[in-house]
């Protein structure tokens, strides 16, 4: 039936059926009866005309089209009747799913979801490093291998890494990445424009016809208007050329989930540029991310059993001369992880943090639900009259059912959109924390299939949980006993077991996620707060890059000199220095070291840092005795260090190491032995959460193959140290690209930035879930309240003052809290197995901690039920009573 | 409900299926409205059949809906605007396919119920 023709179907109808009865009547009129009782007895024949409708339009069919419209059509009203249920319910759900939806996409993009190439699931990744890490394989290596294996249809090695963009004397930094040529026919990728590399452009003497290039779709339309021309052009990366012969389809955006490649060369490019120092044939240089792709038919197991036969021999002829020496090296195993999912370094960082986040989010969805819930269920018991009266009128229970999961559902689908919306917007701010401040990370977080699926499965089940269940309960009315019933308020309506049982349950997930969220809070607090052994306020840090400049050796010297005086001299900058090794920065340099004089060990793994004179007092670094590294301490002078007390106190226990010596153990050192002329406090290079490392310090000057330093500046006002940094290296190394400075206080932020995560998120859905709780028991309070007015009214006319009245309503919440306390404290106890790992210098058993919660939410839940039972205390028993 | 139950007691539930068949019938005779059709049943069957509104009005519906009766606004007797049910050209094949069906089903149930006769 088509619903626009209803209307006169239903005209019709009417009309139909009101003939039928007065014809009815008509007859036994003329049979003799009087009038009234003639019209009486017909209806009484006929029976319930309402019934005799349904009947007759379920004859119709395509009727659920046209109660779907009137469902939802009620529905609407009676939300609209009802705007405050209707904000909370929207905003309960909104925020729920929102939260949900803004986490669990985050997952997906970072853990879950597959590369878009065709048949995924037959990548793996081969890795290379002591049993369960997994490290990057050398050149050699990987050569070796895939000459060897016959597990896969080919092996590919793929490098990330930011490049230099030259174009008319500008320079500006991209991202780049390197690829063997097999990397892109492995993959089966299919070119958006031109064509990818293949092997080929990958052969030694590619170079000679010139190297070719691909980039990706976003750069090809944002950097050249996505004009097809671009085929052929010629694009300078690193001061090497190389021909743009293909674009990258859009959906592909390299094997990396946070890192998009804007351009990808063959590794022949950086043969060409790096001649012999290319890192693509060294034994000692780990470089290439390999996977491969399993031949048809080949399972896991079997690839795996295939690569540790030939695991053996590949690494014998692989390894570096000097593999016994190292660690690393000499316990590294080839290892194969499934690779569908690309790699994700960022995923590896947060996987536990997002994962223990999805834990918080799914409990805070279980609190919505409740609250959910219990809002519906407390406007059913408010509409039972109605139901009652509409079922009296012929509606069929499970008409009364659709009636209201209708209402749910509409409900859902509200919230469920408004939740999407938001959590677009709580996904940007995700993805804020996790980014790092060197490069922006890449993120697509667009919702693809399976978050949408999640959403509805989610929204879905809200629907279940709040709308049916407690529809069903309810429409098992009996009609007559209520229709008789419903006058008599004062019969106290039995206390619903469902309603009474979500709310405890409420009150434990509340606990968990506030204790929870205290604790991280509380910890990452205290991560922020230490002292990391170098000032944090007003220290910027700057990366600069001379590698293309002319000036070598004693001129490069020369040139940080000038840059440096330049510095110290702008107005604006309190200090400047020097530094090799950022404190709490991605890198740091490992030194192995023995006294020569002393008593201590023979010899200590170091941190070794190369810092420039004045860096300690720059930086803020305590010197406990002894002199900072000077201007004198150049090449030709005596060879000096640094150490710090860890590493002081390590070689020379209970004496003082100034004018000792120490001696370099690394094979290829720059000089044997320095003499210490200064012991500095502890600095946390590594780790804001571990102990500082010992360390050692030279001044780099005397260093002059060391070519890897940037510079440190302390003052007032971070954009005056910026300003200075850029107007001296525009004057002294023009055409060099300025790579963006960062604040001590980002680098510090950015170390921590897991903690701060779920911090800041704990904090926000512990929050959110004492609200909702709230909300919930005072939802609930306010409803029975409002059901005992007359009670209430009574009990006051026989003498219960105000405030028994108070205790009455107090009692009731008194008791939800009795029940949920406990569970919550339990379920706090058993989570703290978990999340100890997660926190710092603070027990998840910390009884102060949960003291504190229990209070908060005493506190919420009081006020929450105070409101209502001030209702209950200012009732006239008068008023009350009347309304009978 | 005392006066609910004395109705259903004189009343004979009709078998599934042979409303149509009445309704179909009754038509054979020219067009009715739904109280008319009503009214020839229980007549024609000496009061013993009552057929229900509940019933009497989706069987209409469903069998209009299936085009073997065509429905038309007329005006009665009585000068009384009311739907008047016709049989189709469709309608009066299925009434002879159902009162096959029908006599099948009366002979059977006489075969089972008076052995001897037969």
């Amino acid at each position: 039936m088509i619903f626009w023709r209803r209307k006169t179907h239903e005209t019709e109808l009417d009309e139909e059926l009101r003939t039928h009865l007065s014809m009815a009547a008509q007859t036994r009129m003329e049979r003799g009866v009087d009038p009234e009782e003639a019209e009486r007895a017909a209806r009484r024949e006929f029976g319930n005309v309402g019934l005799v409708k349904e009947a007759t339009r379920d004859a119709w069919g395509g009727r659920w089209l046209g109660d779907l419209l009137d469902d939802t059509r009620y529905g609407l009203r009676m939300l609209g009747k009802n705007p405050g249920f209707t904000a909370v319910a929207m905003l309960t759900l909104a925020l729920g799913i929102g939260s949900n939806t803004a986490v669990f996409s985050l997952i997906d993009a970072l853990l879950l979801r597959s590369l878009a190439v065709p048949a995924p699931r037959e990548l793996v990744h081969i890795s290379f490093g002591p049993p369960g890490t997994k490290g990057p394989l050398s050149g050699p290596m990987f050569d070796r291998l895939r000459e060897r294996q016959s597990a896969f249809t080919d092996l590919f090695a793929w490098k990330n890494g930011p490049m230099v963009l030259t174009e008319k004397d500008a320079a500006r930094p991209i991202t780049g990445a390197y690829a063997t040529g097999s990397a892109f026919p492995t993959l089966k990728l299919k070119p958006r424009l031109g064509r990818l590399l293949n092997w080929q452009d990958d052969e030694p003497d590619a170079s000679s016809n010139g190297i070719a290039a691909v980039i990706s779709e976003a750069f090809w339309i944002e950097h050249f208007d996505g004009d097809p021309r671009v085929l052929g052009q010629p694009i300078t990366v690193d001061g090497g050329t190389a021909t743009i012969v293909g674009v990258m389809p859009r959906s592909f955006n390299g094997i990396t989930v946070d890192y998009a490649p804007q351009v990808v060369l063959p590794f022949a490019f950086d043969v060409a540029l790096r001649g012999k120092s290319s890192c693509r044939f060294r034994a000692s240089c780990a470089w290439f991310h390999a996977m491969g792709r399993l031949k048809p038919g080949v399972g896991f197991a079997q690839a795996r059993a295939n690569l540790s036969t030939i695991a053996g021999d590949v690494l014998k002829e692989s390894l570096p001369s000097n593999y016994e020496r190292v660690d690393y090296l000499r316990n590294g195993i080839l290892s194969l992880t499934p690779g569908h999912t690309g790699n994700s370094p960022l995923g590896e960082v947060y996987g536990r943090e997002l994962w223990t986040l999805q834990a918080l989010v799914g409990l805070l969805m279980i609190i919505c639900c409740a609250n959910l819930a219990s809002l519906e269920l407390s406007r059913t018991l408010n509409r039972q009259h109605e139901l009652v009266v509409r079922s009296a009128l012929g509606a069929g229970r499970l008409r009364l059912v659709r009636q209201l999961v209708a209402e749910s559902a509409i409900l859902a689908f509200a919230g469920a959109t408004a939740g999407i919306v938001l959590s677009q917007w709580m996904s940007a701010l995700l993805v804020g924390y996790i980014e790092q401040s060197d490069f922006p990370v890449f993120l697509d977080l667009r919702p693809d299939t399976a978050t949408l699926a999640a959403t509805i499965a989610l929204a879905t089940l809200t629907v279940i949980l709040a709308g049916a269940l407690p529809a069903l309960d309810l429409t098992r009315v009996h009609t007559e006993e209520m229709l008789r019933s419903g006058a008599q308020r004062t019969v106290a309506r039995k206390r619903h077991p469902f309603a009474a049982s979500l709310l405890p349950v409420q009150v434990a997930l509340s606990l968990l996620l506030a204790s929870l969220a205290l604790l991280f809070a509380i910890s990452t607090g205290k991560l922020l707060r230490m002292d990391p052994g170098f000032r944090v306020k007003g220290i910027t840090l700057f990366g600069v890059d001379f590698e293309r400049r002319p000036e070598k050796g004693e001129a490069r010297l020369d040139l940080h000199r000038r840059m440096l005086e330049a510095l110290q001299r702008a107005p604006g900058v309190e200090a400047a220095s020097v530094i090799a090794a950022r404190p709490l920065g991605d890198g740091g340099m490992d030194e192995s070291a023995a006294p020569v004089e002393g008593n201590g060990p023979e010899t200590r793994h170091l941190f070794e840092n190369v810092v420039g004179p004045g860096y300690f007092q720059t930086a803020g670094t305590k010197v406990l005795a002894g002199r900072e590294f000077s201007q004198f301490d150049r090449l030709g002078a005596t060879p000096v260090c640094t150490l710090n007390e860890a590493a002081a106190s390590f070689f020379f226990p209970r004496q003082s190491a100034l004018g000792k010596h120490v001696r370099s153990t690394e094979p290829n050192a720059a000089r044997a032995t320095c003499e210490v002329i200064a012991v500095v406090a502890d600095a946390k290079y590594l780790s804001l959460r571990e102990p500082a490392p010992p360390t050692i310090y030279y001044p780099y000057e005397q260093l002059p193959s060391f070519n890897w330093v940037g510079f440190i500046t302390r003052s007032h006002d971070t954009s005056a140290a910026v300003a200075a940094f850029k107007n001296a290296l525009s004057r002294l190394a023009p055409d060099t690209p300025l790579l963006p400075p960062i604040t001590m206080q980002r680098q510090l932020e950015d170390s921590i930035g897991k903690e701060r995560l779920t911090a800041a998120l704990s904090l926000f859905f512990g929050g959110l879930a004492l609200l909702l709780t709230s909300i919930g028991l005072y939802g609930l309070e306010s409803q029975r309240v409002a059901q005992r007015t007359a009670e209430i009214g009574l009990r006051m006319a026989l003498g219960a003052q105000g405030k028994d009245m108070l205790w009455f309503i107090l009692r009731e919440a008194g008791v939800v809290f009795a029940i949920g306390v406990p569970i919550g404290l339990a379920l706090t106890f058993a989570a703290s197995h978990f999340i100890g790992a997660l926190l710092y210098e603070i027990s998840p058993l910390d009884p102060r901690i949960h003291f504190v919660t229990v209070l908060i939410l005493l506190g919420a839940g009081f006020l929450a039920s105070f409101i209502p039972a001030r209702r209950a205390m200012s009732v006239d028993p008068m008023v009350a009573l009347r309304y009978e | 409900m005392p006066e609910k139950k004395e109705r259903y007691q004189n009343r004979i539930e009709l078998l599934q299926g042979t409303l149509d068949l009445l309704i179909l019938q009754t038509l054979q005779w020219g067009p009715q409205h739904g109280y008319g059709i009503s009214v020839a049943i229980r007549n024609r069957s000496g009061e013993i059949l009552q057929v229900d509104t509940g019933s009497l009005y989706p069987a209409l519906h469903r069998l209009e809906k299936q085009r073997w009766i065509k429905a038309e606004w007329k005006v009665s007797e009585n000068k009384q605007r009311a739907k008047y049910y016709r049989l189709s050209a469709a309608g009066k094949k299925q009434l002879s396919r159902e009162l096959s069906k029908w006599s099948q089903l009366s002979d059977a149930m006489a075969g089972v119920l008076n052995p001897d006769e037969t």
